[in-house]
């Protein structure tokens, strides 16, 4: 099954657990996602998702200024984000008993 | 993120600078927003051994960049690019196409390591430009205007004032003072192409105009428009030929002693050169006091059978007797013969005493030499 499908539907949840976990730029997002076993997404969609959840109000971004590499556009969470994660996190763990629940009856039967 | 290799960057900024193409229908502030980070991302995933497919290209770990810009754009909740209205757009707004070209220009020769201090010495030059920016404004209001001539720098009090504004105007925008919003940024910008474009026509303009306008001062002095009269005509080498009184002379009369005339004789300088009045081997015409039609000369020639111009006087004959030879050399008919012209005059003063040194030995000099 293509997981791809799958997780086009929850990635604004993946990246908003990821940032309330801890601030991150664009591609430490995408590492962090790939290390929690996410590894088919794409980053271009992570770096998009990031911009859309911002600019809905779920995130705050500030530059980080570094000395060696370029300056980094860091993302975090906020309020809004805080109460956005909270609901879609209940709705999926409803949504993922329920089809836990669809699926052992089918492998029972 | 490590120390990336050159090619590296080179192909991380020429693959981000054709996502951003890909997106330019989006106008350029959200695609700067959407890839601010975009370079260091790719570098940063290009270098990480987790990513997927690591090690390969670009285009292999990320696809071809119109997919990922379309992956961007999707994430990011905005439309898909409609071709055709790209197209249009790319059209329609040239500038930003070009701006954004020299964007990429910029971030590639950035990323070579000669470019820097070329950079910094051009950016040390822009007051330069900002100064010759007002100068090709000035020019070209003048020249439109059509009030003076162009020149480098103007003549009158007016001139320099609307000069000193134009200069004025460029440099405060060049400092960013003024015309930084929106609304008039784009005349600066105009401003700044049509400077550019200008640069060339209206320096080629003015040197040329200068020019003239140096000839026709030269030729003022010289006593054209019935100035002082005299012309004066100075020449680096001096004029071949004999000079009197700053006057070429084209045939010389020879007299002796007794200031009898003498005709055949041949004269040359003290280094043994041929004593020549005219160079033009016949072909001119000249004019004599009180001439009424002018003459052409002919050469005398020698035992050897070379012409001779170093004779004197120069014979000739009234121009309208020569006749043209086969070789379109003016020639004397056969029949006609060469006569020397009018001599200026019969006789001329005899010497005070014959140059002969063995008259003076007999004693007859003493007598002849009027005693103070």
């Amino acid at each position: 099954m293509d997981t791809t499908q799958l997780l086009k539907g929850v990635l604004d949840l993946a990246v908003l657990a990821v940032v309330a976990d801890e601030d991150g730029y664009g591609y430490d997002v995408v590492r962090r996602l790939r290390a929690a076993g996410i590894e088919e997404v794409g980053d271009a969609s992570v770096y998009g998702t990031l911009r859309r959840l911002y600019s809905s109000g779920a995130l705050t971004s500030y530059v980080v200024p570094s000395d060696e590499g370029p300056h980094r556009k860091y993302y975090g969470i906020n309020a809004q984000g805080r109460a956005m994660l909270e609901a879609q996190r209940k709705d999926w763990q409803e949504f993922a008993g329920t089809m836990g629940r669809l699926l052992k009856t089918e492998v029972v039967r | 993120m490590s120390v990336l290799d050159t090619t590296d960057v080179l192909d991380v900024a020429g693959y981000a600078a054709a996502v951003r193409r890909s997106l330019v229908d989006l106008g350029p502030e959200l695609v700067d927003d959407l890839t601010d980070d975009l370079e260091a991302d790719l570098a940063e995933a290009l270098d990480d051994e987790r990513h997927v497919a690591h090690g390969r290209g670009l285009l292999d770990q990320f696809g071809p960049p119109e997919a990922y810009a379309a992956e961007l754009r999707a994430a990011a909740g905005l439309a898909p690019a409609s071709t055709g209205a790209r197209r249009v757009r790319v059209l329609s707004d040239p500038v930003e196409d070009t701006r954004r070209l020299g964007r990429w220009a910029l971030r590639r020769l950035r990323a070579l390591t000669w470019w820097a201090p070329v950079e910094a010495f051009l950016v040390a030059l822009r007051p330069v430009w900002w100064i010759a920016r007002g100068w090709v404004a000035y020019s070209a209001l003048v020249y439109v205007l059509g009030g003076a001539r162009l020149r480098f720098l103007p003549t009158e009090l007016a001139l320099w004032l609307i000069l000193a504004l134009c200069v004025l105007l460029s440099v405060q925008w060049g400092r960013g003072a003024w015309f930084q919003s929106r609304s008039v940024s784009w005349v600066a910008v105009l401003g700044n192409a049509a400077a550019v474009v200008l640069l060339l026509p209206v320096l080629v303009t003015v040197q040329d105009q200068s020019h003239q306008r140096e000839e026709v001062y030269d030729s003022y002095l010289a006593g054209a428009f019935g100035g002082d009269g005299t012309r004066t005509i100075l020449q680096e080498k001096a004029i071949d030929g004999v000079v009197v009184d700053g006057m070429q002379v084209s045939n010389l009369f020879i007299y002796d002693a007794e200031g009898n005339p003498l005709t055949d004789v041949q004269v040359y300088d003290d280094r043994g050169r041929p004593v020549r009045t005219t160079y033009d081997n016949g072909y001119e015409q000249y004019w004599f006091p009180e001439g009424t039609e002018p003459w052409s000369f002919v050469s005398r020639t020698d035992a050897d059978g070379r012409a001779r111009w170093n004779v004197y006087p120069l014979r000739g004959a009234p121009t309208s007797q020569f006749t043209y030879g086969d070789d379109g050399v003016q020639v004397l008919p056969i029949g006609t013969d060469a006569s020397t012209p009018p001599w200026p005059f019969a006789k001329a003063p005899a010497l005070d005493a014959p140059a002969d040194a063995s008259i003076g030995a007999e004693g007859v000099t003493p007598s002849a030499t009027p005693t103070p």
